[in-house]
């Protein structure tokens, strides 16, 4: 199963500005101090192995997208981020080169940052695309609909062509799609918030899980999501917030902490933690900052095997 | 995990070894609590977390912090973290829980 991140960003879509481009590169000039590469080739090695990630390259900022690629005949989608965009269009190159036209949608909530992306996803007026939109929310259409009426969007829902169904989900049943096994499981975030389980037909398993918050009055429940986490290869979790903010100032706004998540996936024995949807207002140093410090506590914390710890940038694309 | 409670200069010393991990910090929240308890019937003014013993805390130990925190404020009890090791100093800053908690070097506040 390949995992591309197509937005990683929380709560609102970022860009980088001139100025911090500039800085970058004013940054790895520096940090040339005077080499001459070859070509290209030779540069793009300079900028892997001596720059670091928030230096030489950026996490982006698009809000939530995430595509999981079990086969080509079809499309599995978490959420419908401002990210969907690129992946809508980069879907219809490779549907130019035979892949299936079933886009599976999984919503994990129906905030506006997870759907933002679904009135420019380019596949919705294509006649001859299968969307399905999976939700354990009974108002998903609802909440997509509302969002392209005239007030807010030029473009009325009812005029996207494809075929497209509203499947509801339920919390702890399986369900078999296009030979994927799909999970979903209740998580805490404000109107609900759901995670889900994908094991493919090699029996891999990838976990998303964002918008999803743990508090201090409730660990008793995290039982649960050890559980849906166990022995997973790649868990994608919300690490939105340093501990101390998401038990102070940014308590019951729904989101979770790089250390608890990593505490969760240890308890489940999850090989690999992908940090996801980054605080906005963090610039790529505060984020590979974020990352480090993650690093570091997965050291301190380390029972049994160790967890690999990676951080979801815009782009990025592992395999499992 | 194992815990000791201890009353010197005017503070109840709440001293923590081990692990606070997924098996303990049910344990440790009950004793922390007790310990809050105890000072509030005792008009103790502060209760002192010497974590100078801890292999570590994991998420579920810094989050019962929180809530025994909470207790405290309300009885208007002092709660402090204090001769964190190496390892606690490392997880209480990656946390961030150094900024929400007052710790200092030493358990005594007194020389």
């Amino acid at each position: 199963m390949l995992v591309r991140f197509w937005g990683t960003r929380g709560s609102l879509p970022v860009a980088s500005t001139a100025a911090i481009v500039r800085q970058k590169i004013v940054g790895a000039l520096l940090a040339a101090d005077g080499r001459r590469f070859a070509g290209a080739a030779d540069a793009e090695q300079f900028v892997e192995r001596e720059l670091g990630f928030a230096a030489g390259a950026t996490y982006g900022g698009a809000s939530p997208c995430v595509e999981l690629a079990a086969d080509d005949s079809a499309y599995f989608i978490c959420d419908m981020g401002s990210g969907l965009r690129s992946f809508g269009l980069d879907s219809m190159r490779r549907n130019g080169e035979g892949h299936g036209k079933v886009y599976n949608f999984f919503l994990s909530h129906l905030h506006w940052d997870h759907i933002m992306g679904f009135p420019f996803f380019m596949p919705a007026f294509d006649p001859t695309a299968v969307i399905r939109i999976h939700a354990a929310h009974p108002d998903a259409e609802q909440a997509l609909r509302r969002q392209q009426e005239e007030i807010s969007f030029p473009v009325p829902f009812d005029w996207l062509r494809a075929d497209i169904r509203f499947v509801q989900l339920t919390p702890g049943e399986d369900y078999e799609i296009d030979g994927v096994k799909v999970e979903t499981a209740r998580q805490h975030h404000s109107h609900t918030s759901y995670g889900y389980r994908f094991t493919d037909g090699e029996g891999r398993t990838a976990i998303y899980s964002t918008d999803s918050e743990h508090k201090p009055d409730n660990m008793e429940d995290e039982a649960a999501f050890i559980d849906f986490f166990r022995e997973a290869e790649l868990v994608i979790c919300d690490t939105m917030y340093s501990l101390a903010d998401s038990v102070s100032m940014k308590e019951d706004w729904g989101h979770s902490s790089n250390i608890v998540a990593v505490d969760l996936c240890h308890e489940a024995a999850a090989k690999r933690l992908a940090l996801f949807h980054h605080e906005p207002t963090y610039e790529d140093e505060d984020i590979q900052r974020m990352h480090e410090e993650t690093i570091r506590y997965e050291e301190l914390t380390r029972q049994g095997s160790p967890l690999e710890v990676i951080c979801a940038y815009d782009g990025l694309e592992v395999r499992i | 995990m194992e815990h000791t409670l201890d009353i010197r200069d005017g503070a109840i010393v709440f001293q923590v070894s081990g692990r606070v991990d997924e098996s303990t910090w049910t344990a440790f929240g009950e004793a922390l609590g007790d310990a809050v308890r105890q000072a509030r019937q005792a008009a103790i003014a502060e209760v002192v977390i010497d974590l100078s013993n801890l292999d570590y805390m994991s998420s579920r130990g810094l989050r019962v912090l929180t809530v025994a925190k909470r207790e405290a404020d309300e009885a208007g009890i002092g709660l402090r973290l204090a001769a964190p090791n190496d390892v606690m100093r490392e997880i209480l800053a990656i946390s961030r829980y150094d900024k929400l908690f007052t710790v200092t070097d030493r358990v005594e506040m007194k020389q």
